[in-house]
């Protein structure tokens, strides 16, 4: 389980000493094997949040703890995905899902059995051996995908992992990992500015707002797993969706 | 993957050859000029030297010690201090200004302070060798570590990675592409300063050799030595682009050698 309590941060800006809020008062928490998606206009520190639960970068006040123990790090129990993929353009496609592997001392034998394994699940036989640069951004975020489950981690978090798709790709993506995830349950904080993704992915939605970033409502998302594409045109998806856009919408008026 | 046609590569790289030996020769026609030899003039010289002058041999050799000797100490030296400047912004302040100072001071002017220093023997140019090239390789070395996309980084350190393995799996294979262009920059420098140094003051190596036939007015062999020096440039240039396709296949090609 992940909570967060009383968190803060703020960014030193370097002109005047003085900083900007990024993050105020965050209060929540992640049960286990439990789906959430942070959504927030541009500016609400959902990024950063993720980035704080990762272990990436510090916090100022509060506290971010997984199972009860305060994070000091990044932890072997987390794995992120990362927008841009984050993928090592001199490593073949084998060579960046076995990455986190190996920097775990995994022996090599066993990272390849596990890599062979991740590339089926993600469907992405037949291109061991390309590099990243020769793959569609698609299946670029497969390699990234597949990198971050062959730690296993209890945790993924996911930073706007979609983002940089086209749309046909992304809801192709969006509908694997919905399989994917409802076949081996991880805990899961998806980070995404798609109001469909966030609704059509979460058991849980939780809407972010702007300057300083706070929580503003946990939504619960009342469909059924596992969830076929046909869940978008049932009506809590649409209310949900609707009730979603109206407070972004009054977030965003006056600021645009 | 682009494909190239090597046939045609030659063919107009050998039509350039027989543009610019044209016009040499037509030049010296016209322009009467006794000392200038002949491309032919040139080119029989590079055989007399090839396999007629045991000096040759013995020159080059010499020279190439102090070549290699200092072309590796430039690499020993400048791949670290780049990746340091590059990796650690405490240690490219510091550094900076040095660097500046390296990159746009004329070494020769410095050539027989360094030689009144160091004596006339072997480490006076390897010396000057180093000066001319290690600045390059670290220059380029920095740039390369700080091409490395910050989100790499970030990557590995999601996933546990000690800074040592950064360095190893991410900063290192990330800066290589310009680790190598620095070095041929860096080869291309240390010839220079090896021969230079031999023109200026150490009369050894190709340098007397270049010395002693300009002074008895034999410019074909000149020239011919000149060619020697630029063929086996070419060699070590080839041979260190062949490593570097092996070690980055996965980058553009950005080669300028």
């Amino acid at each position: 389980m992940i909570r967060v309590r009383a968190l803060s941060k703020e960014f030193s800006v370097r002109d005047n000493g003085g900083g900007v809020l990024a993050l105020s008062d965050i209060d929540f928490e992640v049960h286990d094997n439990e789906f959430v998606t942070i959504i927030g206009p541009s500016g609400c520190g959902k990024t950063t949040l993720l980035r704080i639960i990762a272990g990436l970068i510090p916090y100022d006040q509060g506290e971010v703890a997984i199972d009860g123990r305060v994070i000091t790090g990044p932890g072997p129990e987390r794995a992120v995905v990362f927008q841009n993929f984050a993928l090592m353009p001199w490593a073949d496609v084998l060579a960046n899902i076995t990455f986190g592997l190996e920097v775990r001392g995994t022996p090599l034998d066993e990272c390849r059995d596990k890599a062979k394994e991740l590339v089926k699940l993600v469907g992405l036989e037949g291109f061991e051996k390309r590099f990243p640069k020769e793959l569609s951004g698609g299946m670029q975020q497969r390699v990234g995908l597949a990198r971050a489950l062959a730690v296993n981690p209890e945790i993924l978090l996911m930073d706007e992992p979609f983002g940089a798709l086209d749309e046909q790709t992304r809801r192709l993506l969006q509908e694997q990992l919905l399989r994917l995830w409802e076949g081996q349950r991880k805990t899961v904080v998806f980070v995404t500015h798609s109001m469909d993704e966030a609704v059509m992915l979460g058991d849980r939605v939780m809407l972010m707002t702007p300057r300083p970033g706070r929580v503003k409502e946990m939504i619960d998302v009342p469909l059924q797993r596992p969830r076929s594409p046909q869940v978008e045109k049932s009506g809590a998806f649409v209310e949900i969706k609707e009730y979603l856009w109206e407070n972004l919408r009054a977030m965003q008026v006056g600021e645009s | 993957m682009k494909k190239k046609n090597l046939p045609v590569d030659w063919g107009l790289r050998l039509a350039v050859l027989i543009v610019a030996v044209g016009l040499w020769e037509l030049f010296l026609r016209s322009s009467q000029n006794f000392l200038l030899p002949r491309f032919s003039d040139m080119a029989s010289g590079l055989f007399h030297l090839l396999f007629a002058e045991a000096r040759f041999w013995q020159a080059l050799y010499i020279s190439n010690q102090a070549l290699i000797l200092g072309f590796a100490i430039s690499v020993a030296v400048g791949i670290p201090l780049g990746l340091l400047a590059g990796r650690f912004r405490w240690m490219d302040r510091i550094l900076n200004p040095y660097v500046g100072v390296l990159l746009t001071m004329p070494v020769a002017p410095l050539i027989p302070i360094v030689i009144i220093a160091l004596g006339l023997g072997i480490a006076a140019r390897v010396f000057i060798v180093v000066l001319f090239a290690f600045v390059f390789i670290t220059v380029n070395t920095r740039a390369g570590v700080r091409s490395v996309e910050a989100s790499l980084i970030e990557m590995a350190k999601s996933f546990g990675a000690s800074e040592g393995q950064i360095w190893r799996r991410i900063v290192i294979p990330g800066a290589m592409p310009a680790i190598f262009a620095g070095m041929r920059i860096g080869l291309g420098r240390a010839i220079t300063g090896m021969v230079m140094v031999e023109l200026l003051l150490v009369a050894s190596g190709l340098g007397r050799l270049l010395l002693e036939f300009s002074g008895r007015m034999q410019s074909d062999l000149v020239f011919a030595t000149v060619l020697a020096v630029i063929i086996e440039a070419l060699a070590l240039l080839a041979a260190m682009q062949a490593l570097e396709k092996r070690i980055t296949r996965w980058a553009p090609d950005a080669s300028i050698g």
